[in-house]
């Protein structure tokens, strides 16, 4: 199946010319139009209906361009200024049950903390009086308080 | 469509360089690619003394009636496929009376129909069969 030099289009048998030039080359058509067409030396890029023009043009193609467009988002394993990848990786494939474990430790843990810093201050603290607690101005000013049982 | 007048190029090393047809020698008007013509050479190359001795004896001048064999014809010839072939210029081949060709050698392409009329010493002579 030949193709036609002009056009580019496919030339089936019995259908066309073949001419032979003068330096011995052979060029088949399709039609007289594209035979014609040679002879005025028509360049077949200046032809808007032939599928060369087409293709420099572009033309009917954009259906097939949009659908390759598509990027796609390449992960890559990072470490962060914090943490190692070696840690960051540690603490994704914890077990849920490691983790739970980690957590109640970390509130007890914390618990007795809080109950040695209490005891602690207790112990420090001299004992409160239960009344109110005033400073220097308002224990001078104020009166003091008398207690109702006396009289 | 070669006819009576009808100029032709010869393009075997003969000498001659143009050829003029005076008779087709078939029933018919015109001649075709493989048809036996009867020429006038029109156009010669000049012949000094050097080129007489490579040439083969016979030495073709400006006015010689030969005869000649059609090799390729601007009008299209159709194949047995269905495909037409034409060439750019008309042009034959010089013989002698026995239908040998003059030249040693053919310049330029033929068309492949003398195959098949029985002009095999001519496509075997030729560098290019189309």
């Amino acid at each position: 199946l030949e193709i036609c030099n002009l056009s580019g289009y496919k030339i089936y048998p019995s259908h066309g010319r073949t001419f032979v030039s003068r330096d011995s080359k052979t060029y088949r058509f399709l039609s007289s139009k594209t035979e014609s067409l040679f002879h005025q030396k028509k360049n077949a890029r200046d032809l808007a209906w032939t599928p060369i023009f087409r293709k420099l043009q572009r033309k009917g193609v954009s259906e097939e361009v949009v659908k390759k467009r598509t990027r796609r988002a390449v992960k890559y394993n990072r470490a962060v200024v914090g943490a190692s990848w070696d840690a960051i990786n540690a603490r994704r494939t914890e077990k849920p049950e490691i983790r739970a474990a980690a957590r109640a430790e970390a509130v007890s843990k914390a618990k007795e903390q809080r109950k040695d810093e209490a005891a602690k201050r207790k112990a420090t603290r001299p004992s409160a009086p239960q009344g109110d607690k005033l400073n220097k101005h308002q224990a001078r000013s104020a009166p003091a308080k008398v207690s109702r049982s006396g009289r | 469509m070669i006819q009576l007048k009808s100029r032709l190029n010869v393009i075997d090393n003969s000498g001659a360089l143009v050829a003029e047809c005076i008779k087709v020698l078939r029933n018919a008007r015109w001649a075709e690619v493989g048809d036996e013509i009867v020429v006038a050479v029109k156009r010669a190359r000049p012949i000094s003394d050097k080129t007489s001795a490579s040439l083969s004896a016979a030495k073709i001048r400006k006015g010689d009636v030969r005869r000649a064999v059609i090799v390729r014809t601007k009008k299209e010839i159709r194949r047995p496929d269905g495909r037409y072939v034409r060439f750019d210029d008309n042009a034959c081949v010089l013989l002698n009376n026995q239908q040998q060709p003059l030249g040693s050698r053919i310049l330029g392409l033929v068309a492949a129909e003398l195959r098949f009329k029985n002009w095999v010493k001519i496509v075997s002579l030729a560098p290019r069969v189309v």
